[in-house]
């Protein structure tokens, strides 16, 4: 068994080197650390089943580069598709049927595969690499809770597990995001098969159980903005009723942007301005339209000035800012609507469409 | 020496003329007849158009002050926290002034003037007050939820403060859901005084003892969501209740991280001051706090000066000259997110 750093340089061809030749690796990815095998590979499968103390039947997920890939192992429907789209890469497990392309015991009895395309260099950089997908089943014993230290995770092991890993990339201690949600997309309705930080209803609506699932949701989306818009004069309008935490999610967006100290509600002064380093982004606007109503007091503002490059503005009560102002802003900015709905007392819906 | 004050920061153009600590004059737009100072309709417009407003409430707080700009020591102005083009409307003003009069600017922190408005005077001197130091304050308004330890002036210390919204902007946000309007705190204070406070269960923000610090949008969605499907009549029928437990949920959380802070810090007096002092229950349950502490507490001596004013720029102002003769900060700019 060996161990490597991630920070050096030839972590990847060794990591690609042994599962090509069938054998275990540790390895880091953006939830947990998780074991990767070559998932045709009948020996290395055989390997990686007797390790976990899985049982037949239990389904192993795979990790893929891209939906490309994706679609040679598990059958895509349009619905599908659109879930790839929105929710990929990202902390999902989608589980499609599969082509039975992979070695028994990776695909479930009833013929289904789960796919990831986890938003983390170190597992794309490695498929894309092998052309081929890995197993990205998590690095524990079956029952146990996952690791996120490669120390940790050592520590329970016995000698005899400890010989069947063949190599193990550290890149330390992982942010401690939760497994990723596994959901079944095989029937018309979207069944979550196991929780994870991010619950998805559908391609484009999230449920979000706390504030703190709420502050998740913020990050993701952002992320997701920040890969496919140009990262300048982005704005996020937040719709939607009182309490539905609008005000928590532009505060999960400013706290990633980098701004310390309080994000208090700018009801009050309008809009507040945060100065962030967020290369190229340089300012954080939080504007609150609650107040506003008439034109005039819009030109008093100077409102659209505010929205220039390399800035991103969260904008509550959009709907206060009249058709003038809002068609302007679709022209100018990469605009992101995201709606806020109240389900239950400590349940929200959101509504994005980008 | 006299002083002229300027207050933009949000909603109200303010002037005032201090004499020392004492008020000669204190304009605030919202609180005059505007037709007279316009001579005609105020046009809608102007309602946050401090630019079109300033120059009539400043002329008119030295017309009544009998100053003309000639007696003027020092000019002070609001230089945040605050929107910041409103801020920079009154603050370039000022500045403008204090060059082409040759007039040192000092540039004041608007809650520090919130703080520093228990001490205001009339123009005869009074309140008699002598304050001990350190003084725990608490400013409250639309904008500001704040717990400051003031070791003394100029020495500021910020024990809590509002992680989400103010108590004020809490008051004027349940107002709205009640339909009864803008701004909301007094109107709720007035249907309040008939209504019974445990109409509804509503949750204690921040329980645990050792946050002193405040949060009110947890209150408002789950006052907002017990109420939002009940018919127009039912909410007619239960206003001053709802209005009542509304206010008393946040003024209890007011009240008891106020509390909390007296015992953790000890100091020898205290002080609550901003918009939301205006309201006399709050104002009747500091007191009772203060009493059950032993402690002397100071308000702002009218209920004017409780809201956003220019009398309270100047004071600070006077105080910081008293500290430094020297002080001019013309080369200071305004700053929206300005810390105390």
């Amino acid at each position: 068994m060996k161990i490597i750093k991630s920070n050096q340089k030839k972590y990847l061809t060794l990591a690609a080197a042994v599962i090509n030749s069938g054998g275990l690796v540790i390895y880091p990815s953006d939830t947990v650390y998780i074991l990767a095998v070559d998932p045709r590979n009948p020996t290395a499968v055989a390997k990686l089943l007797s390790f976990k103390n899985r049982w037949p039947g239990k389904a192993i997920s795979v990790a893929v580069s891209d939906i490309d890939m994706a679609e040679k192992y598990v059958k895509l429907s349009s619905k599908t598709r659109l879930l790839y789209q929105n929710l990929l890469p990202g902390p999902f497990t989608l589980v499609s049927p599969g082509r039975h392309l992979v070695a028994p015991g990776i695909e479930a009895e009833n013929g289904t595969l789960g796919i990831r395309i986890p938003d983390s260099p170190y597992i794309l950089d490695l498929v894309k690499k092998l052309s081929f997908p890995i197993t990205a089943t998590s690095a524990n014993l079956s029952g146990r809770t996952p690791h996120y230290s490669v120390s940790s995770f050592l520590n329970t092991l016995s000698q005899k597990k400890l010989d069947l890993i063949d190599l193990i990339i550290d890149a330390g201690t992982l942010p401690k995001n939760k497994p990723s949600t596994v959901i079944d997309v095989t029937e018309p309705e979207l069944k979550i098969l196991r929780r994870g930080d991010l619950i998805a209803a559908s391609s484009q609506t999230f449920l979000s159980t706390s504030e703190k699932n709420t502050g998740k949701i913020a990050q993701f989306l952002l992320n997701k903005i920040l890969h496919t818009a140009a990262p300048s004069n982005i704005v996020l309008a937040l719709s939607g009723d009182l309490g539905c935490g609008k005000t928590v999610f532009a505060r999960a967006i400013g706290r990633y942007l980098g701004v310390k100290g309080p994000i208090t509600s700018p009801t009050f002064v309008i809009y507040n301005q945060y100065p962030v380093k967020f290369p190229p982004l340089n300012n954080f606007l939080h504007f609150d339209l609650y107040r506003l109503s008439s034109s005039s007091e819009f030109t008093e503002i100077n409102f659209l000035s505010h929205f220039k490059k390399l800035t991103l503005s969260c904008l509550e009560w959009p709907e206060n800012m009249g058709k003038v102002n809002l068609t302007w802003l679709k022209k100018h900015t990469s605009y992101f609507s995201i709606n806020f709905e109240y389900v239950s007392e400590n349940t929200r819906r959101l509504t994005f469409s980008f | 020496m006299f002083i002229l004050g300027i207050e933009t920061s949000c909603d109200d153009t303010c002037a005032a003329v201090l004499k020392d600590d004492r008020i000669l004059s204190d304009i605030v737009s919202s609180q005059i007849n505007l037709h007279s100072v316009y001579g005609g309709v105020v046009p809608d417009i102007a309602k946050r158009a401090h630019q079109k407003r300033l120059p009539a409430i400043v002329a008119l707080a030295l017309k009544q002050s009998r100053k003309t700009l000639k007696d003027i020591d020092l000019i002070a102005a609001t230089r945040g926290p605050g929107l910041g083009i409103a801020l920079s409307i009154g603050y370039n003003f000022a500045k403008d002034l204090a060059r082409e009069n040759h007039i040192p600017l000092a540039a004041i922190n608007h809650v520090e003037g919130h703080l520093l408005s228990v001490f205001l005077k009339n123009k005869n001197g009074l309140p008699h007050l002598s304050p001990h130091f350190p003084i725990l304050g608490l400013t409250v308004s639309g904008g500001h939820t704040k717990i400051v330890l003031i070791k003394k002036i100029g020495d500021y210390q910020i024990i809590g403060q509002t992680l989400d919204d103010a108590a004020g902007e809490a008051l004027d946000k349940a107002a709205k859901l009640l339909g009864l309007g803008y701004p909301g705190g007094p109107v709720i204070e007035r249907v309040a005084q008939t209504g019974h406070s445990d109409f509804l269960k509503l949750p204690q923000p921040l329980q645990p003892k050792s946050i002193l610090n405040f949060s009110f949008s947890g209150l408002k969605t789950s006052f907002y969501y017990q109420i939002k499907d009940w018919p127009l009549t039912k909410i007619a029928a239960h206003l001053s209740d709802l209005s009542a437990t509304f206010q008393s949920a946040v003024f209890e959380h007011l009240t008891r991280k106020f509390s909390l802070a007296i015992d953790k810090y000890h100091p020898v007096s205290l002080l609550a001051s901003g918009g939301v002092l205006a309201n006399l229950t709050l104002r009747r349950q500091l007191r009772h706090l203060a009493k059950s502490k032993n402690l002397p507490i100071f308000f702002p001596p009218q209920k004017k000066l409780n809201t956003d004013n220019a009398a309270m720029i100047a004071l600070a102002a006077f105080y910081r000259y008293c500290q430094d003769k020297s002080l001019n900060d013309l080369d200071l700019d305004i700053n929206p997110r300005l810390e105390l």
